[in-house]
């Protein structure tokens, strides 16, 4: 009981975080600074909540962040190797809604993204049933 | 337009580079039987995620693996009635004779047009790298197809048409 009231209560105070996140990205955003937010968006994944709630607010953020990008290149530059694995599969959750400017995006960034990073990080992504997106 | 397709045919073909690592794995469950894992599901240490690739709202792509085989489910565009009737009955031929293409699925996954099947087989009698040519150039010719295919049927009516009224003229 005190188990599952603990769960209940760690989620309220995730979603907490992505909200608060999303006010800071959103200012970063009309500062035109779409790399920084896109970091911001990507650092505090929690990976590891099994509640879908909490993934699908962290991953509106993201695309929020995401569909801001212009210049795939730059952004890709200025973002550190251990975020290109998250990147990856907030690509595939992106592809997996099916909606046109979400997939064109998603497309562009992928095929830069699997040219820097290469197959094995498509493979991570691929593998990881624990901690998905 | 060329350029979201050929970005949309490079996603594919990287994603099955990386997934078409199959190997051999007899079936934990029955003794001396040697199947699909990516068909049965039975033991979910077995496999993959699922990767969904969308190129807009009619076309997708399903890349289910597992350690012994994948699963490729394709969902072609169909832009009115016709092409929707010719995709179906085109796709239900190739489908039929599955055993001459070996790597083709008999019946397609609930929601998708062609279902190809690849297991460790395949990939040790044929090359990795062939089979996911065949994959996409098969999806780049499956459009071509389609419309050759309602050209063809659309002169034909107009010829019948014309044929047919001019004996009332």
């Amino acid at each position: 009981m005190a188990g599952g009231g603990g769960g209940f209560v760690e989620a309220e105070a995730i979603i907490a975080r992505i909200e608060t996140k999303s006010t800071k990205i959103e200012s970063l955003l009309k500062q035109y600074k779409p790399v920084e937010a896109l970091k911001t968006a990507l650092e505090g994944s929690p990976p590891k909540t099994l509640d879908e709630r909490c993934k699908s607010a962290n991953w509106i953020v993201v695309h929020r962040a995401l569909m801001a990008i212009k210049d795939i290149e730059g952004m890709l530059n200025a973002l550190d190797v251990e975020y290109y694995d998250i990147l990856m599969k907030y690509l595939y959750r992106g592809l997996s809604t099916g909606d046109r400017p979400t997939c064109d995006q998603c497309l562009k960034i992928h095929e830069k993204l699997t040219e820097r990073a290469g197959l094995g990080c498509i493979l991570r992504c691929l593998s990881d049933t624990l901690n998905t997106v | 337009m060329a350029n979201p397709l050929r970005l949309y045919l490079a996603c594919i073909k990287n994603t099955l580079e990386a997934a078409m690592c199959l190997q051999n794995f007899p079936c934990q469950e029955v003794e001396r039987h040697n199947k699909p894992e990516v068909e049965l599901k039975t033991s979910p240490e077995l496999l993959l995620n699922p990767v969904l690739i969308c190129r807009n709202e009619a076309e997708k792509c399903l890349i289910e693996t597992s350690i012994n085989s994948l699963r490729i489910s394709l969902k072609v565009k169909q832009a009115d009635e016709l092409e929707n009737i010719l995709t179906k009955k085109f796709l239900r031929f190739l489908s039929m004779r599955a055993e001459a293409f070996q790597v083709l699925r008999r019946k397609p996954v609930q929601g998708y047009d062609i279902s190809f099947l690849i297991t460790n087989y395949h990939c040790e009698e044929m090359q990795k790298q062939k089979l996911i040519d065949f994959i996409i150039q098969f999806m780049e010719d499956i459009e071509k197809e389609i419309s050759e295919l309602k050209i063809s049927v659309n002169t034909r009516g107009r010829l019948v048409a014309t044929e047919f009224l001019k004996q009332f003229m």
